[in-house]
């Protein structure tokens, strides 16, 4: 009798291994697609996110299966999905993922045909080229946008004097006047002032934009096919910040870390900056444009030489991972085409508290929609400014890394303009695949 | 197996015998031995994220590439600095505290055990948010430790200077490294041949003769497990590195481990990762097999 049961209990063991198996691989019908999607805006909030998806279904009769990534590390989870053959069918990001890496590496569903000629007059140009790969394919479709910029505690620059070397109205200053800034706040209150955040991670576009604007270097070439941050005017940035009392080079912290120690009143600026942070720039919920302890924010365009600088963009929509069923692709496409493309476009908008990417959709006039939010309608004066979106140019993964340890490098050098030139040289190189 | 048992039942024994093995075995086979083989396949091929272009056999490009990459090297010494530094100490602080916990009361003994036992137990990203911030360059209490008692003038930014953040990631590796060869120490110890020790004092042994001539031979197999697994642990040391540094500063604390996943996940070349991991686990084994050698001649 223990025999017999052993034997049943072994066979169960196995049957049940099975089915596990079978199941994994029972086909699904178009009736569910899974969305992945970064913390973008409330996008990243599971509330908010079921709120629009709920809607798509009760129209479309479409469930939506939805993940939420981290940028610590979403790209792992999405890279080993991909592997496995277990990808989601849709994506939620920006360019630099979708087209510049999985779209890149043949893993993207081709969207050209979700762009009929009235959507490409109505989408802001940069974000509609940057959806596109050279050779015309589409694999992403976007929906929003917004310019990363820096921030200050103006709190702390009245009592330091410094209030005098900003322009509040236009949020601007020179770079002449930002270091003359840091200087007044350092006699003031010491170390630290800000931080070149150079741990890795997250953030880089914050780093990026202040060593470029700085002295007008550039990042790449406008054809983005080549990297050019060992220019001369980088390098001179890049000196100018390490011989600046008050701002370090410090590779122990990453852009999350840059922006708690600003909101604790640590820092007296932030680099890593956008409206989402100005909305709501903890989780403490204590109130939007202010420190913990009551300090105002305000955000800043990054300084340059004239004042007027180019910043960084960031372009998010949806991409569909080629997962070589035409139903879900289709159900994808419906979803893309209703939350970017239709009467409902507006919720998906506000629930990123980003900027549309295009004045209208399907008829409908959407450039209004933040008219009632006064940080958002302020913050639209940073817009103007938006730079070249490079971040589509070709290795963008091992440059982003590069360009880290560049940071890392000159802040552990001693400072001399060979030693920063050796180090810029070398990386620039390394994201240049040379 | 009873041979008293007919055919039939020894057969059905047989059966129901493989049957259990079956779920392990097929487990073992999908998620140990057949990834394993990949990873000696790949390594020898440019496999990479790119569906659009097929894999290509290179043979040994990959290995060759290695030794002329400068961040792998300095990941390779890196490693081995946290492996000839960790284990150690960790053998012999952990040899030490239960030598010191194991004659001790029940109540004692197992506050003691709780003790050094909860690093390993708390979640590793538990731990490391602690360690953070506690090695904070702004506020962390290090900082404001050796400040206040007037050893430094200035913060140091312990994760942030090439000087110091491999070191304060050992100091981490140790905390969360010792909690179990304490148990198995304690353990070992206790069961010790008392009549032995107890012989040995009679005939006027000391103490340290005792250790050394009686305990030590008896718990060497214990030692023996605690050295391989520690060393083999701290060879893949990779969870401290991605949640405090990156690698960094400057590469100071990138280990083999970091590296493979960096290599393989950021940029894609599965093929150098896993060339990567095959030299390491051939370090591992070697290590080992040295460790087991040398118990054995003991």
């Amino acid at each position: 009798m223990k025999k017999i049961i052993s034997l049943l209990l072994a066979l169960c063991l196995v049957v049940s291994m099975a089915s596990v198996v079978m199941a994994a691989d029972a086909p699904e019908g178009a009736s569910e697609i899974t969305l992945w999607t970064y913390p973008i805006g409330n996008w990243g909030n599971e509330a908010t996110v079921k709120e629009l998806t709920d809607a798509f279904t009760a129209e479309t009769g479409i469930a939506v299966k939805v993940e939420y990534l981290t940028y610590a590390d979403g790209d792992d989870k999405v890279n080993t999905a991909i592997t496995a053959k277990q990808a989601p069918d849709l994506i939620m990001e920006g360019p630099e993922r979708l087209v510049s890496n999985w779209g890149a590496n043949g893993y993207m569903v081709d969207i050209a045909d979700l762009f009929e000629e009235e959507d490409k007059a109505e989408i802001n140009p940069a974000a509609l080229a940057a959806c596109f790969a050279p050779d015309g394919a589409a694999y992403e479709y976007p929906l929003v946008m917004t310019a990363h910029c820096m921030a200050i505690n103006y709190n702390a620059f009245v009592e330091a004097g410094a209030d005098q070397y900003i322009d509040k109205e236009t949020h601007t200053w020179t770079s002449e006047q930002f270091l003359a800034a840091v200087n007044a706040l350092y006699e003031t209150f010491g170390d630290p002032i800000g931080a070149i955040y150079c741990n890795g991670q997250g953030g880089d576009q914050g780093t990026r934009a202040l060593v470029n604007n700085l002295c007008g270097g550039s990042f790449t070439n406008p054809e983005h096919t080549a990297y050019t941050w060992d220019d001369e005017k980088n390098i001179q940035a890049l000196k100018i910040l390490y011989d600046l009392n008050g701002i370090d080079y410090d590779a122990s912290i990453v852009g999350g870390d840059e922006i708690a120690n600003f909101y604790n009143g640590i820092f007296k600026m932030a680099f890593c900056w956008n409206i989402a942070q100005q909305l709501n720039p903890n989780s403490a919920d204590t109130g939007a444009g202010l420190t913990l302890n009551g300090d105002e924010i305000v955000f800043m365009a990054f300084p340059s030489e004239d004042g007027v600088a180019k910043l960084q963009g960031g372009i998010w929509g949806f991409g569909i991972f080629d997962n070589g069923d035409a139903g879900k692709i289709e159900a994808a496409k419906t979803f893309i085409k209703y939350m970017c493309d239709s009467e409902h476009t507006a919720d998906a908008v506000r629930a990123s508290n980003f900027f549309a990417v295009r004045g209208t959709t399907e008829g409908i006039d959407i450039s209004g929609i933040w008219s009632d939010n006064e940080i958002m309608n302020e913050y639209t004066k940073l817009m103007p400014m938006l730079g070249d979106y490079y971040q589509v140019t070709t290795n963008w993964a091992a440059a982003r890394t590069a360009w880290w340890n560049m940071l890392q490098q000159v802040g552990a050098g001693d400072g001399s303009e060979e030693a920063i030139a050796a180090a810029v040289a070398d990386f620039c190189a390394q994201a240049n695949g040379q | 197996m009873d041979k008293t048992l007919s055919p039939k039942l020894r057969r059905q024994e047989n059966i129901s015998g493989y049957l259990f093995l079956l779920p392990s075995l097929v487990f073992f086979l999908a998620f140990v031995v057949y990834p394993m083989v990949m990873c000696i396949w790949t390594s020898f091929t440019d496999a990479n994220m790119n569906s659009n272009t097929a894999d290509h056999f290179i043979f040994l490009d990959n290995y060759i590439e290695l030794w002329k990459d400068p961040v792998f090297l300095k990941a390779l010494v890196n490693t081995l600095i946290i492996v000839f530094v960790s284990v150690p100490i960790v053998c012999i602080f952990s040899l030490w505290v239960a030598s010191v916990i194991h004659k001790m009361k029940e109540g004692p003994l197992s506050f003691f055990r709780i003790v050094f036992y909860l690093p390993v137990v708390t979640g590793s990203v538990a731990v490391t948010v602690v360690w953070k911030w506690m090695y904070n360059n702004y506020y962390g209490i290090f900082n404001y430790v050796l400040k206040s008692t007037g050893v430094i003038d200035k913060n140091i930014n312990w994760l942030g200077d090439s000087k110091f953040a491999l070191w304060c990631i050992i100091i981490i590796l140790l905390t969360t490294s010792v909690g179990q060869p304490i148990v198995l120490y304690v353990s070992a110890l206790s069961n010790v041949d008392h009549s032995l020790v107890e012989a040995s004092q009679v005939d006027g042994a000391t103490n340290t003769q005792v250790f050394w001539r009686i305990c030590w031979p008896q718990i060497m197999p214990t030692t023996l497990y605690i050295l391989v697994i520690t060393t083999i642990n701290s060879f893949q040391c990779f969870a401290l590195i991605q949640l405090l540094t990156s690698g960094g500063p400057n590469y100071a604390t990138e280990t083999v481990m970091y590296y493979i996943y960096y290599t393989a996940f950021k940029l894609y070349r599965f093929g150098y990762g896993n060339a990567m991991g095959v030299i390491l686990a051939i370090f591992i084994a070697i290590l080992s097999a040295v460790q087991f050698r040398l118990a054995k001649e003991k």
